[in-house]
């Protein structure tokens, strides 16, 4: 052990760190961010699970997204391809469940940055 | 248009202008040996999966269809929602939600609902009652889209309003389609505020886009108005 230990002096805790914010234009553009750029996972009002869009998307290529829900009801037109005899909607045979996941064709369009629209 | 429908076309996103499933429309559930009704029956708590991410809340997705011809009442609104399921991780949503039809794919007169669970999506369930809602008129072709990217962010927690929200309903009708999210407490403008700003940002909407708040005692008394269930002078 060495004498030079005992030299050293003590400092604050360098954990804190004060933003000055005097224009709206320096906030951040997302509500999970804090002023200068920290994410945070804790609100004031307690822990909450915070997921962003492009997360999500990811996670519903995994296996564990992709086996069909148990006790999915049978609506047709809805969760199955709609039935010519069961309602009106003769016109509409052709299979609705084009929201099936084939990562291939929607990358380009559900991946990537989101649409301009006017409404 | 110039007929009566016009007085309901303010209210026309997922409430009760509904009528009562007809019997072939539900011919399919009800044949299957279903002996109870799916939207009151004890259901099992969804619970994440091993290796699955748990969301802020558990979800519930609904369906409903108008068929048109009778009348509708609060209660056949209430028989007219199908629940499909409820989920409590981000890959339970996916299974869902991979399995259902898109909302710009509907036809006729439909309804997707996304309500945490133990919540209906109706006016007068304790959660709603003194709520309201934020309204966004689209016209078609985007509906599938924005209604994606709503109910990601709402799942993902991103309108960080604590226990505000409600659910989210997508509205799928003859010439737009409008897309709606719930919250507790129509009063709280600092919250409804805050939802507004979100759902700018989420949707990517430009900024001209006209959003529309509206508490769902003045969808009731409306609603009401309209099919004659008080007296118009008493009611205003």
């Amino acid at each position: 052990m060495s004498v030079s230990s005992q030299k050293t002096t003590s400092r604050a805790i360098p954990s804190t760190r004060r933003v000055t914010i005097s224009d709206a234009a320096h906030m951040p553009h997302d509500y999970s961010t804090t002023p200068g750029g920290t994410l945070f996972s804790t609100t004031p009002g307690g822990t909450r699970i915070i997921y962003d869009r492009k997360f999500l998307l990811d996670c519903r290529t995994s296996p564990l997204a992709r086996t069909p829900p148990c006790c999915l009801p049978d609506i047709p037109g809805v969760t199955s391809p709609a039935v010519s005899t069961a309602n009106n909607d003769t016109a509409h045979t052709k299979p609705p469940l084009n929201n099936n996941c084939s990562p291939p064709a929607h990358k380009a369009a559900g991946e990537d940055a989101q649409f301009e629209m006017d409404i | 248009m110039n007929n009566k429908f016009d007085a309901l076309k303010d209210d026309d996103s997922g409430d009760h202008d509904q009528d009562n499933i007809s019997p072939k429309d539900c011919e399919k559930e009800k044949s299957e040996d279903e002996e109870k009704d799916p939207n009151t029956a004890k259901r099992k708590t969804a619970v994440p999966g091993a290796g699955e991410h748990p969301l802020q809340y558990n979800y519930a997705f609904w369906y409903s269809r108008r068929t048109p011809g009778r009348p509708a009442s609060s209660q056949s609104y209430e028989q007219n929602i199908k629940q499909i399921g409820s989920f409590a991780s981000v890959e339970q949503f996916w299974r869902f939600y991979s399995h259902m039809i898109r909302p710009g794919d509907l036809t006729g007169h439909s309804d997707f609902h996304l309500f945490k669970e133990g919540i209906k999506p109706m006016w007068e369930d304790d959660a709603n009652k003194s709520g309201g809602k934020w309204i966004i008129r689209l016209r078609k072709g985007l509906a599938s889209r924005c209604w994606e990217n709503l109910i990601l962010a709402m799942l993902g927690e991103q309108f960080m309003v604590g226990e505000e929200i409600c659910g989210a309903v997508v509205s799928v009708r003859f010439q737009e389609d409008i897309i709606s999210i719930w919250n507790k407490t129509a009063s709280d403008q600092a919250t409804t505020a805050r939802i507004r700003d979100t759902l700018r940002r989420v949707l990517n909407l430009p900024p001209n886009t006209i959003m529309e708040y509206k508490m769902h005692t003045d969808s009731i008394k409306a609603w009401e108005d309209f099919h004659g269930l008080v007296n118009p002078s008493g009611g205003r």
